[in-house]
């Protein structure tokens, strides 16, 4: 019974990695995967959006966290862009998730990304989901 | 309208339930043996129960009694799921999902019994206290048993407990309009007021709280006032209301200078909070008021924000209050459940009420008189620099017990796994201000001081979830984590009528950020990129960033402290620590909630990492409560964001524990002492 119940658990707990994992992203966050015009796109529409709960400096506040910083990396950390997208494609703004269309969240991602700490490149980061779940996040430059 | 599931299942399963209600006292919450019915526990906030069915011998062995997903309790999955369920009459009622609705759970198998929602429309979407909040009462007659709580929307809903089925005489059918009647004109659809908390019942009065958005960059000086309310458990009507920012004439206006008492706002309860049934008293932690770091607009020490204050129970009649931070510009809103301990200090029994905060101190006072039971003095503190700033000359200092966690940065407090981590660290730190607690916000300039960096921040030290005391002993139990944030004043009048919100100033040289489309009212112009205060990408404080202490109340002195939470990946493969010997950090981050047991302390991790078992995930830890030794751990799909809560269900122990985190949706995971464990007769 119990070898069960572990196992049925730790299945679960690996989902979200497993699939990110299953894509087989052969890019990370430190290969240049969005670009500094689209950051600052994002960074208008983050400001628009975003900045109301998570803080301007993306640092969090009383009512929701921070979307940067050591922390915010921990928890990414071995999962995919993707999974990031639709972490707030699905639910981000929480008033309404449809009034940001799927190209601001991609900006906004690229806004992210830049204060992270990640390289801007020439190519910006697209929308299409299943091409994002080809990027992992990686908090530490390999 | 609620949409109801399963009738005919919940009147089959009900029927027991009808026979058992002899709650005894009328329409107080009085839990018996085994149930959890009241957010904290207890209406003393004690979470703790005396069960000791799961053990150190067995709690590495806990089963998964049954899982429940919240997803579809929404239009959209939730991933802050953030309850402490119910469990009365071996039913679980919990708030959950993104629209906050609420569930009765079996307890032995988790099947869903029946489920209301509230769609609120324009008026849900507009709260300033969304997603599914931190649960809800449960309320009997012996007769009639209910299940009350506060939606988005601030509206307070009676259901009934067996059927999910509104209550027709609490309110209009069921509801109570929790924005009329609060002394303002408030606008039924955008007015900034609301409650993620549960209400509180006792002695047939439900208290409820009010929150508003967070404040630290408010559009206006000018605000809703979170006023705290006392209504009639049966009917809904109001009885009493406390104007917790005092109108002209009350006890406290002559602490609002310049009439700004007539415009502020805030100044709400968004905590939970305590009753003495004995006592008729009730306890309520209160935030401070419109602008969280700037009160240049608010001069004056402005009661009763940040203080804790006792209120006769029946009438809303202020019995005693004790401000914490007088003229608060730190955002030290006091966020949680004071606990209620009779302790015995010097040979001498005390009433005590302790009260955990943000900044690290547990203040702890004669629950009769509000008298401290160890000094807490008065001390000079700095002024700072900003414009139309009112200072407040002295703040209160907390002589005992110890603080809990760190409060203010030193160099000392840096980073320090090399010495090429703290000479970074020290750099870093260099553009920006920084101090001992109280140390003041500066205006923020790019050359510098770009603003202060505050631990600890304004999300704690301690936060919402609150402590656990364990009545036999009186001690009390609380998580805390270190995070710094900087906090910088700027002018932006674009955004805000205040003189100065929270932000940083920009690189003068760096090209203005793209223009919103359109011009965005809340858009962070006057903000730069934003630090993350991070060395190499390791924190930049020392560890441990995540610490559970326990201090006994007879003596006022920490008993012991553990770091609670494992270490980071990112530390734990950091190339820059190879070869280093770290001990467990904990994490900076988290609201974590214990719950004490007869022998344990529980809690689960705040944050992801990769568990033994090679797996995403993070673990749900059990220590002596005696000596803070880690005695057993359980893996969990994502870390813990409500509060565990614990129940004995026909001879067996159950943990709920509600989960969710970066990329998992919200879930109540129910463990259950091994069937070794169980009495033979439950077998």
């Amino acid at each position: 019974m119990k070898r069960v119940v572990v196992f049925s658990l730790a299945l679960s707990a690996g989902a979200a990695y497993a699939s990110a994992l299953s894509a087989q992203p052969s890019r990370s966050v430190w290969d240049a995967v969005y670009t500094a015009e689209q950051a600052k796109r994002g960074e208008a529409a983050y400001g628009q959006h975003c900045a109301s709960c998570h803080g301007g400096t993306l640092l969090g506040a009383e009512a929701a966290p921070a979307l940067t910083g050591f922390e915010f990396n921990s928890n990414w950390d071995g999962l995919s862009v993707g999974d990031l997208f639709e972490r707030i494609r699905m639910s981000m703004p929480v008033d309404d998730p449809g009034k940001v269309s799927a190209q601001q969240k991609a900006d906004i991602v690229a806004h992210m990304l830049r204060v992270g700490g990640f390289p801007a490149g020439t190519t910006e980061l697209p929308r299409d989901v299943q091409v994002l779940q080809q990027i992992r996040y990686v908090s530490t430059k390999p | 309208m609620p949409r109801l599931l399963r009738p005919f299942t919940i009147l089959v399963l009900m029927l027991p339930i009808l026979v058992a209600s002899g709650a005894g006292l009328l329409g107080q919450v009085r839990p018996r043996d085994g149930e959890w019915a009241t957010y904290g526990g207890d209406l003393a906030s004690r979470r703790y129960r005396p069960f000791d069915q799961i053990n150190r011998e067995n709690f590495k062995d806990l089963e998964v009694a049954w899982r429940f997903k919240t997803d579809a309790l929404g239009p959209r999955p939730e991933f802050n799921f953030q309850s402490t369920p119910l469990m009365v009459d071996g039913v679980l009622y919990t708030t959950a999902g993104t629209r906050r609705a609420v569930v009765a759970l079996d307890a032995a198998t988790g099947e869903m019994l029946w489920m209301s929602r509230e769609d609120e429309g324009k008026r849900g979407e507009a709260a300033p206290r969304r997603l599914s909040g931190r649960g809800l009462a449960y309320w009997t007659d012996g007769r009639e048993s209910r299940i009350v709580y506060v939606t988005p929307g601030y509206q307070m809903i009676a259901l009934d407990a067996r059927t999910g089925r509104r209550v027709p005489g609490f309110g209009r059918n069921g509801v109570v309009d929790l924005k009329l009647e609060m002394d303002q004109p408030i606008d039924l659809e955008s007015g900034e007021v609301g409650l993620h908390a549960a209400p509180i019942i006792s002695n047939n009065v439900i208290i409820v709280g009010a929150a508003h958005l967070p404040g630290g960059t408010p559009k206006s000086r000018i605000h809703e006032k979170g006023y705290i309310r006392g209504y009639d458990a049966r009917t809904g009507k109001r009885l009493w209301i406390f104007h917790t920012l005092p109108q002209n004439g009350e006890f406290g206006n002559e602490t609002w200078l310049q009439d700004s008492w007539a415009y502020t706002g805030n100044v709400g309860v968004w905590a939970q909070m305590t009753i003495d049934e004995e006592l008729g008293r009730l306890y309520m932690p209160v935030e401070l008021p419109t602008g969280d770091y700037y009160g240049g607009h608010r001069p004056g020490n402005g009661l009763f924000g940040e203080s804790l204050v006792a209120l006769d129970l029946k009438t809303g009649q202020r019995k005693w209050h004790y401000q914490l931070v007088h003229h608060g510009i730190w955002d030290f809103d006091i966020p949680c459940a004071p606990i209620l301990a009779d302790i015995t200090v010097n040979g001498r029994t005390i009433k005590a009420i302790a009260q955990p905060t943000k900044q690290n101190w547990l203040y702890v006072f004669d629950r009769v008189t509000g008298e401290p039971v160890w000094p807490i003095e008065e001390r000079p503190v700095p002024k700072g620099d900003v414009p139309g700033e009112w200072y407040a000359a002295t703040q209160p200092f907390v002589t005992k017990p110890a603080p809990y966690d760190l409060q203010g940065v030193s160099i000392d407090d840096l980073i320090d796994f090399t010495p090429e981590l703290r000479a970074e660290a020290v750099k870093l730190v260099s553009r920006y201000k920084i101090g001992p607690l109280f140390t003041p916000p500066p205006v923020s300039r790019w050359e510098g001081p770009r603003g202060l960096i505050m631990v600890p921040s304004s999300t704690g030290g301690a936060n919402w979830p609150g402590g656990s005391l364990d009545p036999e002993t009186n001690i009390l139990y609380i998580y805390s984590f270190r995070q710094p944030t900087v906090i910088g004043m700027i002018n932006d009048p674009a955004r805000s009528d205040m003189n100065f919100i929270n932000g940083q100033a920009r690189d003068p040289n760096a090209p203005p950020p793209a223009p919103a489309a359109p011009a965005a009212p809340g858009a962070v112009a006057g903000e730069g990129g934003g630090p993350a205060l991070t060395v190499q990408g390791l924190p930049l404080l020392k560890p441990p960033y995540g610490t559970i202490t326990a201090t006994d109340l007879n003596r006022g002195e920490i008993v012991w402290q553990v770091a609670h939470g494992e270490t980071p990946d990112a530390v734990r493969n950091h190339p820059a620590l190879k070869g280093l010997n770290i001990p467990r950090t904990g994490r900076p981050a988290g609201r974590i909630g214990t719950l004490v047991t007869k022998t344990l302390v529980i809690a689960g991790e705040p944050g992801f990492f990769t568990m033994p078992n090679g797996q995403r995930g993070a673990m749900l830890r059990a220590y002596d409560k005696a000596t803070g030794a880690e005695v057993g751990a359980v893996p969990m799909p994502a870390p813990q964001t409500g509060s565990p809560m614990t129940y004995m269900l026909n001879g067996r122990q159950y943990l709920a524990v509600p989960i969710s985190g970066a990329g998992y949706s919200g879930e109540l995971v129910v463990f259950r002492a091994p069937q070794s464990a169980a009495p033979t007769s439950s077998r």
